[in-house]
């Protein structure tokens, strides 16, 4: 029960010194700071509470309860949770930088094989998340992040679910849009790992291109893309697509040879990048199954990661969240990633709708904060309960309550008389 | 089950039954016995799930409810978290982890609505957020719980049983009124109240669950736990809990 000691003697704010502020995240202030009682430096979240009296952030909650029971080397670690103020505060290990900076950084020179290695380590993350049946659902290069020894772990869990039970419904409004599988952009709330595939597929097409792959401006121009790259898909690449929620026909559209959009790239890495592409979900290779392609074994081997290029240092301040400056050359942004989340005028989203909304609630906050833009957002949640029903019901029977319970319990007993 | 559940921290949490028959030394001071503590558990689950039926969340969300109640006074005692707030804010976390919220206000409306005159049962807003920060911190931050439902289905499925879905659920509901969650894998529980609906059932399962490479021994075991709940299972519950709340500090 060394756990329950633990318990006791940690949680307390002054095991870490605090340090400068990093950034605006997701839902609140997130700063560096030295663990005194490991001397690492950490990165630390405050999660600021919602204004609607909703106690601890839906998306904190999420975070805090996948990243839990995901411990591997290639996941962003959370080392402690505690209160203090009244706020909770979240403790990650501190990541240098992420893998949108290095892309973008045009004076990093990117080899075949350190390609090779940032997508292995991004396949590593995804399968050990599959096979812990939990869907990432935000694959993008900012959310893979790079430690200082050269370690990519996937970070921001903050959109993530289990997907144990296959005929639940989830809400397609995942993933930056660029990033975004072709099943979601049709509506289908019934998706499993592969929209993460998808994900992890632009990601290895921007670490080739240097750019981001698929740029659509909106969902049907999203597809647009998608369909001008790979072509329309035909009823017999995908059989499913027909039935998807928001399926609409598309003119169709010859598919080009991959090697004319990636001249640069090795025949294995064009066929796995294929796999990864590959229109129906049920066909594209999974997270494991990519790690074992070839790609992986032939020739050069991944760089080992502590040799990686990585942005400079600027100073003390090196931060996750890299600063934004239009006179640094051209530079590629994803969309302001709240934008693409957030959908406050789709009515039909039950459950899912609700949390839309309180994220969408977040980004108001944290825009006010920084912009000190006024916003007249009324802050009213749609319920979705029905008041009609006051009838208190009685406390819950026991489900066995007859006299014949000693019975019973006679004859189980003789029942199981079974050798060992 | 889930291939994740070994791996899981709920499988690494898993305790001994008499590591969870622990009466905090608070509460022991204030004349709590062990049977006392039971109870109190058996009346906030029944709490737990009297409010999941107004608020509407699935019987998962009540499961994972109770689990957290049950865990929490693992380490914490009845005197510092007052149970009937410990049930409330119980449901509210579980909502939210699995993904179907309830709002806390709504909470402290069908209060009022159920107990308008007693107070002792009743909690703002304020008094949920505050113990939820609590709650979390008790529970360690693990909040991802496995339950029996799942592989009840396909156990049955399995068996060519599914006529007696209904009643074994009805059993596996029970189980939340005793610690089994605690203490076993959930599986384990699903084919113990596998085993009692088929005996009671008159249906031959002995073949099917020889097959099965479980434990039998372990399984046996968690049925006559059940058995023996249903046993000691009265009518003046209610009349017993109060008696038991006078022992612990009232509310101003």
């Amino acid at each position: 029960m060394a756990e329950l000691d633990n318990l006791i003697t940690k949680k307390v704010a002054d095991r870490y010194l605090k340090r400068e502020v990093l950034g605006e995240g997701t839902y609140g202030v997130v700063y560096k700071a030295i663990d005194t009682k490991t001397n690492q430096t950490v990165a630390i979240k405050k999660i600021r509470l919602g204004k609607q009296k909703e106690g601890v952030n839906f998306t904190a909650l999420r975070e805090i309860k996948l990243l839990k029971e995901l411990t591997d080397p290639n996941i962003i670690a959370l080392i402690d949770a505690f209160p203090h103020k009244g706020n909770l505060h979240l403790v990650f290990e501190f990541m240098e930088s992420d893998l949108e900076a290095v892309i973008r950084d045009r004076n990093i020179v990117l080899s075949p094989a350190d390609t090779k290695s940032y997508l292995q380590m991004t396949l590593k993350a995804l399968a050990f998340c599959h096979k812990k049946w939990v869907l990432h659902r935000d694959m993008k290069p900012n959310n893979l992040l790079l430690a200082a020894d050269g370690q990519l772990k996937l970070g921001d869990f903050g959109l993530a679910r289990i997907f144990g039970s296959p005929d639940r419904r989830f809400t397609h409004q995942v993933f930056a849009r660029w990033y975004r599988a072709p099943e979601l952009l049709f509506g289908t709330k019934q998706y499993g790992p592969a929209v993460d595939i998808w994900g992890a597929a632009c990601v290895f097409a921007e670490l080739l291109l240097r750019r981001p792959f698929l740029q659509g401006s909106s969902d049907i121009d999203q597809l647009g893309k998608i369909f001008a790259a790979f072509g329309t898909p035909k009823p017999a690449q995908w059989p499913d697509m027909i039935y998807l929620p928001d399926y609409v026909e598309y003119q169709y559209v010859p598919a080009p040879p991959l090697r004319t959009l990636f001249p640069m790239a090795s025949d294995d890495a064009l066929d796995l990048l294929s796999k990864m592409f590959a229109y129906d979900p049920k066909a594209r290779i999974s997270a494991q199954q990519a790690l074992e392609h070839r790609y992986f074994t032939s020739h050069p081997t991944a760089t080992n990661p502590a040799s990686l290029p990585r942005p400079p240092q600027k100073g003390d301040s090196n931060s996750k969240v890299p600063e934004f400056n239009p006179n640094e050359g051209p530079t590629v942004l994803s969309p302001p990633r709240k934008l693409r989340r957030v959908m406050p005028n789709r009515s039909d989203g039950g459950e899912e709708n609700i949390h839309n909304a309180e994220k969408l609630d977040d980004h108001v906050s944290g825009s006010r904060l920084t912009a000190g833009a006024s916003s007249s957002r009324n802050d009213t949640i749609p319920m979705s309960i029905d008041f009609s029903v006051f009838g208190s019901r009685p406390p819950p029977r026991p489900t066995i309550n007859s006299a014949d319970r000693t019975h019973l319990k006679r004859k189980l007993d003789l029942e199981f008389q079974m050798p060992e | 089950m889930a291939a994740n559940f070994w791996t899981s921290t709920h499988y690494k949490q898993l305790l001994d039954q008499e590591e969870v028959d622990v009466v905090q030394q608070l509460d022991r001071d204030r004349g709590i016995t062990l049977e006392d503590f039971k109870l109190v558990k058996m009346h906030i689950s029944n709490y737990i799930t009297r409010m999941a039926h107004l608020v509407k969340v699935r019987q998962r969300v009540v499961a994972t409810a109770i689990t957290y109640m049950r865990r929490v006074y693992i380490r914490k005692s009845l005197t510092e978290f007052d149970p009937r707030l410990v049930a409330l804010t119980s449901l509210y976390l579980a909502a939210k982890a699995e993904e179907s919220t309830v709002q806390a206000r709504l909470l402290v409306f069908y209060i009022k609505k159920i107990y308008p005159d007693d107070i002792r049962y009743r909690f703002d807003i304020k008094d949920i957020l505050e113990m939820e920060m609590k709650i979390l911190e008790a529970l360690n931050y693990y909040l991802v719980v496995f339950h029996p439902y799942r592989s009840l289905t396909q156990f049955l499925q399995d068996a060519g049983m599914m006529d007696l879905m209904q009643f074994t659920w009805g059993i596996v509901n029970d189980t939340y009124k005793m610690d089994l969650i605690l203490i076993h894998p959930p599986h384990l529980i699903a084919l113990a109240c596998i085993y009692i609906a088929s005996v009671s059932k008159d249906k031959d399962s002995v073949a099917w669950f020889e097959e099965l490479r479980v434990d039998m021994n372990v399984v046996k075991n968690i049925s006559m736990d059940i058995l023996d709940f249903y046993d000691g299972m009265k009518n003046n519950i209610e009349e017993r809990v109060n008696v038991i709340f006078s022992k612990l500090p009232s509310r101003s």
